[in-house]
């Protein structure tokens, strides 16, 4: 019925994905294999980098997919929020791309992918759902009625829960972004042995910049009295701070439950691989009778698939838009 | 001369002196370690503004846009930059001469592109886990200090 091309380039990722029916047939990222078959580097951040990444990653979409080019029948593409530069590249693309084919182009909301990415694999949740959507530049707690009917009943007022990881890791002496180390210690710590502060933010809000003042204090505290005092300790500071984020999230995640009298719980973004954020959730769906739904890896961080399975939704309404659109740093549901 | 700051309750009124001292700069520079409260700073600022939307920290993102009733407000943090090259390929002269109100936090990591005229904001820890903050028009022959009550 539809093969669409897809295009994300929001943030640092440039990926490109073909997806016929509601079946992913190909999700490429910009990646050193890609780099290493076509030449050049793979570089941090930026616009020029989703240039020079944009037409390895489709060919190679398209390649892997094993389909041509003329079986595209619709280019959909990330419009934002994002940052500009890198969203124009994809836009620009995208919008050459349906226009050389004649074919209609559909824009999509890079975090509304992020929902509709739990409708790549079985099993999809149930409507209505609370999706908690955790990275290192968002944390939402969304309530999902239908594809398109969506509300933001919770956000972050300040640093997203990625970025509380990452910048512990910081605190702690670790490489930046540390996210990932951090849970690799905390596997091996006590989550009791110290005890920070949960922020008490009214409604279903989150805060993890106080969390984030509070390590640094224990840590300049610590310290003068045993210079050794984080080395020593790195397993049991790791677990702590983990238990303390991730109940931060899981609080605020079974309070919407309760308000909203909902029971599909569904997580996305490159947080939910943390192994604390996925125990505790386990645990406290088997308390709260939640069914739950955590999406393959590769669809939790920034990907095209995401905006492939955003895109066929789309398609199948009929919801295009024209050549005259531009990206959006911006961009509310 | 410098303002200690000992409760949040006095940054909004902080945050205003800040605007009226900034005058015409539109470009703010904001110096200090992680912790010492750059972006909570800058959220008093943007509220100041009548920034209506929840600003929160662009670390991941680099830029966030903000609206308010009399332009637009673009919130920096190059903390994750490598290198000073990747804010020439964000396009960070689009942003940084564009009039509109830049909020920049680490600015540390791209020395060389700071605009001639800033302001350049310092926050320290100081005693009682309070802060120091610290304002002067970098790039002209008077320092012009903000407050001087502490």
């Amino acid at each position: 019925m539809a093969t669409i091309l897809a295009i994300e380039s929001s943030c640092d990722e440039t990926s490109a994905s073909i997806c016929k029916d509601g079946k992913i047939l190909s999700n490429i990222i910009a990646t050193q294999a890609v780099h290493e078959k076509y030449g050049g580097v793979v570089p941090e951040l930026a616009s020029r980098a989703h240039q020079q990444n944009i037409i390895p990653v489709v060919v190679e979409a398209i390649l892997a997919a094993k389909v041509s080019k003329k079986d595209i029948e619709a280019v959909a593409f990330t419009r934002g929020p994002g940052l500009l530069g890198s969203l124009l590249v994809g836009t620009s693309f995208a919008k050459g791309f349906a226009l050389a084919l004649n074919v209609p182009l559909i824009e999509i909301n890079h975090m509304h992918a992020h929902i509709l990415a739990h409708f790549i694999d079985d099993p999809k949740p149930a409507f209505p759902f609370l999706c908690l959507t955790v990275s290192g530049g968002h944390t939402q707690i969304i309530l999902v009625k239908d594809y398109f009917d969506i509300e933001i009943v919770g956000e972050t007022t300040d640093d997203a829960a990625g970025e509380a990881f990452d910048k512990t890791a910081k605190i702690l002496g670790l490489p930046y972004p540390g996210g990932p180390l951090v849970d690799k210690q905390a596997r091996l710590g006590n989550p009791h042995a110290f005890n920070f502060p949960e922020p008490q933010i009214p409604g279903l809000n989150f805060s993890f910049s106080g969390l984030k003042t509070s390590i640094l204090y224990f840590v300049r505290d610590h310290k003068k009295l045993d210079p050794d005092f984080v080395q020593n300790n790195m397993t049991d500071i790791c677990a702590s701070v983990q238990y303390r984020i991730v109940t931060i999230l899981l609080n605020k995640l079974k309070k919407a439950a309760k308000q909203y009298n909902i029971s599909h719980v569904a997580i996305a973004g490159g947080v939910s691989a943390n192994s604390g954020l996925r125990d505790l959730l386990t645990e406290t769906a088997a308390k709260e009778n939640w069914q739950i739904y955590i999406p393959a890896f590769e669809y939790c961080t920034d990907n095209a698939a995401m905006i492939a399975i955003a895109g066929y939704y789309k398609y199948i309404h009929g919801d295009f838009v024209g050549q005259d659109v531009s990206p959006l740093a911006r961009m509310d549901f | 001369m410098n303002k200690l700051v000992s409760a949040l309750t006095e940054l909004p009124a902080l945050a205003r002196k800040l605007l009226l001292f900034a005058g015409e700069h539109r470009v703010l520079v904001f110096y200090g370690e992680m912790g010492t409260g750059k972006t909570t700073f800058i959220k008093a600022l943007c509220k100041e503004l009548g920034v209506a939307a929840t600003v929160s920290s662009p670390t991941f993102s680099i830029v966030n846009e903000y609206e308010y009733p009399q332009g637009l407000v673009y919130h920096f943090d190059f903390y994750r930059l490598k290198d000073q090259s990747e804010a020439f390929d964000m396009g960070y002269e689009e942003y940084f001469y564009s009039g509109e109100y830049c909020f920049i936090e680490w600015p540390e990591k791209i020395p060389d592109l700071i605009p001639d005229q800033v302001v350049r904001v310092d926050l320290e820890l100081a005693a009682n886990n309070g802060r120091v903050i610290t304002a002067k028009i970098q790039g002209r022959d008077i320092n012009k200090d903000i407050v001087s009550n502490v």
